[in-house]
């Protein structure tokens, strides 16, 4: 695997651990297996290294998901844009956008308005709200919409209470935890969700949920590099969108306000936010 | 402990710094005149180069992160359909990204708009009058159930100069309006006594398809107005301004500001001229709460607003503008009360006040009905946003009462156009309603294989008919949510009214033979929805019209043909003016409320003028 990151090796040493619960021995992460020699071992390592070496701008670390979120969520951004003969979730680091975000002010909610009293769309019944009652209910709005999201938690919470609740479902309806699903029933369920399906899906809306995991995963592979997701702008060279080359970045020789008025697309080695400016500050 | 502060007394008040308040800014601080101005903002003053030119071309943080718009935590507004629901507000800024996104600071909205203007033609004045005179008024009753429509106290002739020195001030771009004849007599099409003062930018193929498509059915073609320079310019005011470099970061659904500041808002032209004077304050960060008002005489006496450390500063001026932005205009109204709020009965005979009634939207819902079809050897680079509003070709032909009505159910009618430079990048997967069950899997993924380097060019248009004020549509205060300070939130009532949607049904086909006619394939159209639906929650928000009106009648409208106020509580509190909160505009989604809303302000600006020389106060003959 060309992208082999610290993670990686985290989840290496958790299953060492774990299986040192009964082994005899405890073995050491990387190092541990008698049946490999120092020398691949260590290959293999300098490769990692040299992988590494060569991202030291990208973001491989976490912030805010914790464990068992990392190994679920990673499962499930991988359904939903799956690796291929290109590149998906995986190798974009959708998980480590979605981390960022959730560790910053999208998790807190900074931006959003968060004031009770909080009343779920869509009631259709009379409803009363502290002295009033409102004899039609509540608004139908559409999933993703500013008004659609009622809940007294900010989205950190919100993920929190989605993943527990997604994997009780995996068990409960497909018979284990959804790493362990074939990749057609992971896809399914990711379908149940967005048809609310699940009847006990805790405290929130499945599809409400799903809306989240579907728009956060596409956003980790499309928006800017800068913000973690999209690493080595994966994401842009799939979809063929070049960022902020403008048609001359990389010396192409290309105008843009030409290319607006073309009848045919013009194919650009994306640049990304942090590339244009280093460019425009001089330094490169 | 934060303390009250009072502020040495002016002349001129201006409440919030947008696209009007820029207006009177300028007029009121030409050189020779003595007004002590102060305009206060509750936001920054942009530098476009220093804040946009590096950091803007970021789909993430422009786009949901907002991080040049209004915080939502600072205020936000609620919305229902009907007057018997709850109003749900407005949490968070996610897709459609347009959603509710006030602006910031000088400027305002308009930092974040496409750039799109367009006059509003004579028909737009007087559509009350007119509908009834030649189709009778069962027939306005019929297609407007509840009607709530009005003329305007003026008409495009006596707005056409005043309409000539907004287009100059902020540099717009066109050619002509589509007026066959061009003459002061022309009665569908908005004469020009002066062409606009830039040329448009360079059409895009797709829009020189449709002016050859459109001459050939026997409409008449003319490119979009826009408001982003084409050319390097000067305004009246010898305010500088740099044309559009073609970023491709510009319009929706991200909203970008302008790095250039190419892109017209009164940060860039009107207000840079009145910082020339010395008799002009300018009070950044400052969220204004309260007007108060004298109990015998009821008139405004000052401003009340909140500096960032808490410190309450008090304002006094002689008069005031009130150039907020859509609600928060009607909200700081119904917070102080100035001029009679409305109150909504479901008899439309038996409904009182103008402040928050007749609210309409400017923009198309998000579903009704569509037409789309592709064009085979159109293509070109998907951008974020192409140049927000250069580059297309529109027609007034199927706009107000351009065709015949006779036998149909709605008055009315669109502006069409097509050809606007390529937009659709990635912010639009993630932001503008394309994410579904649908959107997950391999499958899904390989649609997305090249999806920004289209080879067609794929035509798409709502064609709704113009939103019609009811009495069952208005804006009041919010009894259970507040803004940061504790005062409560403006409450939306709304939903789209029948003629949008009966509009739609009938105009989807003409723009289908505009579609065909410009060689489009498997043009197809589809399915309506009927008002009442949750798709039609989704695009309003932004875009609202009315609800602070200008009228003929005290009891019905905010504002008079000067633009002050006349709307009595015991008397009428006439030392207010506002900006150009439109009555109800024609076309749709285009022309601009901006651009309607524009010459208004010039006219407000000699309403103040001579508010200020009257011996005794009082309302303007």
């Amino acid at each position: 695997m060309v992208d082999q990151t610290r993670r990686e090796f985290l989840k290496l040493g958790l299953a060492a651990a774990a299986s040192a619960v009964t082994a005899s021995a405890i073995e050491i992460p990387l190092f541990g297996s008698q049946n490999s020699s120092i020398q691949t071992q260590l290959n293999s390592a300098n490769t990692q290294l040299a992988n590494l070496k060569n991202r030291v701008n990208t973001v491989v670390g976490f912030v805010s998901l914790s464990v068992t979120e990392q190994s679920l969520l990673e499962k499930i951004v991988e359904t939903i844009i799956p690796t291929d003969a290109d590149p998906g979730a995986k190798e974009a680091g959708v998980i480590y956008f979605i981390d960022r975000q959730l560790g910053g002010d999208y998790g807190q909610s900074a931006n959003m308005f968060m004031d009770g009293p909080f009343v779920p769309p869509a009631q259709t019944g009379p409803i009363t709200v502290g002295t009033q009652t409102y004899s039609a209910g509540s608004p139908k709005v559409r999933v993703g919409a500013g008004t659609n999201y009622q809940y007294p938690l900010n989205l950190r919470e919100f993920w929190r209470v989605g993943l527990i609740a997604l994997q009780a479902y995996a068990n409960s309806a497909y018979g284990g935890n959804f790493e362990t699903l074939s990749s057609a029933n992971q896809l399914l369920l990711l379908q149940d969700l967005w048809g609310n399906k699940p009847t006990s899906f805790s405290k929130i809306l499945p599809s409400d949920f799903a809306y989240e995991l579907t728009f956060m995963t596409w956003a980790g592979f499309l928006m800017d590099p800068i913000y973690g997701g999209n690493q080595n702008m994966v994401g842009w060279t799939y979809t063929g969108f070049n960022g902020v080359n403008f048609g001359n970045f990389y010396g192409e020789g290309k105008d843009q306000k030409t290319l607006m008025v073309a009848t045919t697309p013009t194919r650009l080695k994306p640049a990304s936010l942090a590339q244009y400016q280093q460019q425009a500050s001089g330094s490169s | 402990m934060p303390t009250t502060i009072t502020e040495p007394a002016a002349d001129v008040v201006i409440l919030g710094v947008g696209y009007m308040s820029g207006v009177i800014a300028a007029e009121l601080t030409l050189p020779g005149l003595t007004y002590k101005v102060v305009a206060i903002t509750k936001g920054p003053y942009w530098d476009y180069v220093n804040d946009f030119s590096t950091t803007k071309y970021d789909e993430w943080g422009v786009g949901l992160g907002r991080k040049y718009d209004s915080p939502l935590p600072l205020q936000s507004a609620t919305i229902r359909n009907t007057p018997q629901q709850f109003a749900l507000p407005v949490r968070r800024y996610t897709m459609p990204i347009q959603y509710h996104a006030l602006g910031h600071g000088v400027g305002g909205a308009a930092q974040h708009y496409g750039g799109t203007m367009g006059r509003q033609g004579p028909w737009g004045y007087t559509q009350k009058s007119s509908t009834v005179t030649r189709y009778g008024q069962p027939f306005l009753d019929s297609v407007n159930p509840h009607s709530d429509l009005e003329d305007w106290p003026l008409t495009y002739a006596q707005y056409e100069p005043y309409y000539v020195e907004w287009e100059k001030a902020h540099g717009l771009c066109g050619d002509y309006n589509g007026s066959a004849t061009n003459q002061p007599s022309d009665t569908g099409y908005p004469w020009m006594s002066q062409n606009y003062p830039l040329p448009p930018s360079p059409l895009t193929p797709v829009g020189q398809l449709f002016q050859t498509a459109t001459q050939a059915l026997g409409y008449h073609p003319f490119p979009h107005v826009s408001a982003l320079a084409s050319q390097p310019y000067i305004n009246q005011y010898g305010v500088p301004v740099n044309p559009c470099v073609f970023d491709g970061y510009c319009g929706g659904p991200c909203d970008y500001a302008c790095e250039t500041g190419a892109k017209a808002n009164a940060a860039y032209r009107t207000i840079p001229a009145a910082m020339k004077s010395s008799n002009f304050t300018l009070v950044l960060n400052s969220f204004i709460f309260r007007l108060d008002t004298d109990p015998i005489s009821g008139l405004v006496t000052a401003a009340r607003y909140y500096d960032p450390q808490g410190n309450v500063h008090i304002q006094p001026g002689k008069v005031f503008f009130n150039g907020m932005w859509g609600y928060n205009m009607i909200r700081i109204m119904l917070l102080s009360g100035v001029g009679a709020p409305y109150i909504w009965n479901s008899v439309p005979a038996s409904v009182s006040g103008a402040v928050g009634r007749g609210l309409t939207n400017g923009y198309l819902p998000y579903k009704g009905t569509n037409v789309s079809g592709t064009l085979p050897s159109n293509g070109g680079n998907a951008y974020p946003a192409g140049n927000g509003s250069g580059g297309s070709v529109d027609i007034y032909d199927l706009m107000d009462d351009n065709f015949d009505h006779t036998g149909l159910n709605f008055i009315g009618g669109t502006e069409v156009g097509a050809g606007g430079y390529p937009g659709g990048g990635p912010g639009n997967i993630t932001f503008a309603g394309s994410v579904s069950s649908a959107s997950m899997g391999g499958t899904f993924k390989a649609t997305q294989k090249d999806k920004y380097l289209p080879t067609k060019t794929t035509l798409s248009s709502t064609p709704f008919a113009h939103d019609l004020p009811t009495t069952d549509n208005y804006i009041d205060l919010d009894p259970h949510y507040t803004d940061i300070y504790g005062d409560p939130l403006a409450r939306l009532t709304y939903d789209w009214t029948p003629n949008t949607y009966n509009g739609a049904i009938y105009l989807v086909n003409k723009v289908k033979d505009i579609f065909t006619r410009m060689g489009a394939q498997n043009v197809t159209i589809g399915s309506p929805v009927p008002p009442g639906g949750s798709t039609h929650n989704d695009w309003w928000g932004h875009h609202l019209r009315g609800g602070c009106r200008i009228g003929q009648d005290p009891n019905t409208s905010v504002w008079n043909k000067w633009n002050q106020c006349w709307s009595p509580v015991s008397k009428p509190v006439f030392n207010i003016f506002g900006a150009g909160e439109i009555t109800n505009t024609s076309g749709d989604n285009v022309p601009s409320g901006t651009h309607v809303a524009g010459p208004q302000s010039y006219r407000a600006a000699e309403g103040i003028k001579q508010y200020l020389a009257l011996a005794t106060p009082g309302i303007l003959p």
